[in-house]
């Protein structure tokens, strides 16, 4: 279905010329495509500029060329509640957990946030809280924590479980795992397939790790040398 | 996950949560994660040796200042207007005598604390605001309006700071509600630079942008998740800003630029230089203001550093990522 994904159509990245410094691209003419309830792996070694391409994907950055087209519409030509729904229903995660919450916040604070912004009454964002709570599975007291006192596959599961509070259809995850250990990694992984399979939720995923790229997607391109060799 | 399941796992989660917590708190300990209320407690208990010693020294100076300037009538004998015999040597009636329209210095010099710290915390809570939000602003949104706000910024730099202020002050009516605006709005610069740097550093953070992705309002974003996380760079700016502005406003005192039914510590000065303090040789008029003035400055500003310096150490230790 052509019209319901997230589609990358030959986008270039460059960083410009400086007075003292040349040009470099990062990437070159990428194309690919993250289906609903499908996994798009995105694989390569450090400094292809994967996650230049998840934050472009995602819509964080502007590529220099290309587009990004979210059921059917380039980001560029979006209009005002398009790329409302857009920043909605496209997030991302990060690689580092503990840099996903604002150190100055309580867990509690940072999810009743998002709340806010979703516009659920007040009253009922306790309810909503325990049923993320219930989700990944942690006890109601991490709420009243800061980031820096939990560890960080908790963080992890809570940074997912926020993202999934805006019941996002796509999910740029950039190096989810690699910052856990083993068996953390593992109830990530199995965390991250289980919504999945309940949301049907398309993940592109970044990850030199070439088992966790097979263990997860569908299909999978690695990015060299600022080319997408895609791998079905 | 049925709700009873997840009960269970909760609680064993809870267990193991609280055997991790109990360690992470030992981890936190270790890395010196701080809140502000701590702060200025926190600087005085760490720092050993002669650095130790100068941070405590400030702190307790600058509270005695404050004190002073808080509640004067408890250490005041007179009233500042109160009028005696004019040109008194030091006595008991008089610990420092009295000036030439017979008020008693000590109370003249207890009671002009207050002016002389209003005047520097009101302009140094000007420049440091207005220096937050024009760098947060650059560094947040970038492109055109960063190079904009960086290029009056540089402009505001090269202005003659204290020959603009005299201009301004001998034009305008002296008074420090002139002098406030006047200092604040022309020493915003350096905190713009700075707030600036530090929000481009704030702004690469994951949890900013989660925030961006999750559609978070730019105001939401620079207001909850970015000035909090500034303190570091804007309290001892807020500190050195304050000395800066006493000192302008001494300068301009002693220029009898001010209002004179305000005495500060500068129109102390002014008046016993103008009014025969010098002349008679009355140390007891003309060293007691100079000396505040130094010792006040000095407190703020080794405050302002050690500040300054636990900052940095911060960012080494990497907690800014945390």
């Amino acid at each position: 279905m052509f019209s319901i994904s997230l589609r990358a159509d030959r986008l270039s990245k460059t960083y410009e010329a400086g007075l003292l410094s040349t040009g470099k691209c990062i990437f070159r003419e990428v194309s690919f495509e993250i289906r609903s309830g499908k996994t798009f792996g995105l694989m390569g070694s450090s400094g292809e500029g994967k996650s230049t391409l998840g934050r472009v994907v995602a819509g964080l950055e502007k590529a220099t060329t290309g587009s990004v087209y979210y059921k059917g519409t380039p980001l560029t030509l979006m209009k005002k509640n398009e790329k409302i729904a857009f920043r909605r229903k496209v997030q991302i995660m990060f690689q580092d957990p503990t840099d996903a919450f604002n150190p100055r916040k309580k867990i509690g604070h940072a999810i009743s946030e998002v709340l806010a912004l979703l516009g659920v009454p007040e009253a009922r964002h306790s309810s909503k809280t325990e049923e993320m709570l219930i989700t990944t599975g942690l006890p109601k007291e991490v709420l009243s924590r800061y980031p820096s006192q939990i560890s960080g596959g908790q963080l992890q599961r809570l940074a997912l479980s926020r993202i999934l509070l805006l019941d996002p259809e796509y999910i740029v995850l950039d190096e989810p795992t690699s910052a856990l250990d083993v068996s953390v990694q593992a109830q990530i992984l199995h965390m991250l397939k289980e919504v999945q399979t309940e949301r049907n939720t398309g993940y592109l995923l970044i990850s030199h790790d070439e088992i966790v790229i097979r263990f997860m997607s569908d299909s999978y391109g690695v990015l060299e040398n600022g080319q997408l060799k895609i791998i079905e | 996950m049925s709700p009873e399941a997840a009960h269970i796992e909760s609680s064993c989660i809870t267990e193991a949560c609280t055997e991790e917590y109990s360690e992470k708190k030992r981890e936190i300990s270790s890395l010196n994660f701080k809140f502000p209320g701590e702060l200025l407690f926190k600087i005085s208990g760490r720092r050993k040796g002669l650095k130790g010693q100068l941070n405590r020294g400030g702190i307790f100076l600058f509270v005695f200042f404050l004190f002073m300037a808080l509640f004067p009538s408890f250490l005041a004998p007179y009233a500042p207007n109160e009028r005696f015999t004019p040109y008194k040597e030091p006595s008991w009636d008089h610990f420092l005598g009295t000036n030439d329209i017979g008020n008693d210095i000590f109370s003249e010099l207890v009671y002009g604390s207050r002016i002389s710290m209003t005047v520097g915390f009101a302009a140094a809570l000007v420049s440091t605001l207005i220096g937050a939000i024009l760098g947060i602003c650059a560094g947040y949104f970038r492109g055109a309006l960063d190079e904009l706000l960086m290029g009056f910024t540089d402009v505001v730099l090269i202005i003659p700071k204290i020959p603009l202020i005299i201009v301004l002050g001998a034009y305008l009516q002296p008074s420090i509600w002139i002098l406030i605006p006047v200092l604040g709005l022309l020493s915003w610069e350096s905190t713009a630079r700075v707030t600036r740097s530090k929000t481009l550093q704030l702004r690469e953070a994951g949890y900013v942008k989660s925030a961006r992705c999750m559609g978070f309002s730019s105001w939401h974003i620079m207001s909850t998740d970015i000035f909090p996380n500034l303190y570091n760079v804007l309290l001892p700016k807020f500190m050195l800003a304050t000395a800066s502005a006493m000192i302008s406003e001494a300068s301009l005192s002693f220029l009898g630029l001010s209002d004179i039914s305000m005495k500060s510590w500068g129109t102390m000065l002014s008046f016993a230089f103008f009014r025969g303090g010098f002349i008679r040789d009355m140390w007891w008029w003309y060293t007691p203001p100079g000396i505040c003035i130094t010792l006040c400055i000095i407190s703020i500003a080794l405050i302002g550093f050690g500040l300054e310096t636990q900052g940095k150490e911060h960012v080494r230790e990497g907690a800014d990522a945390m």
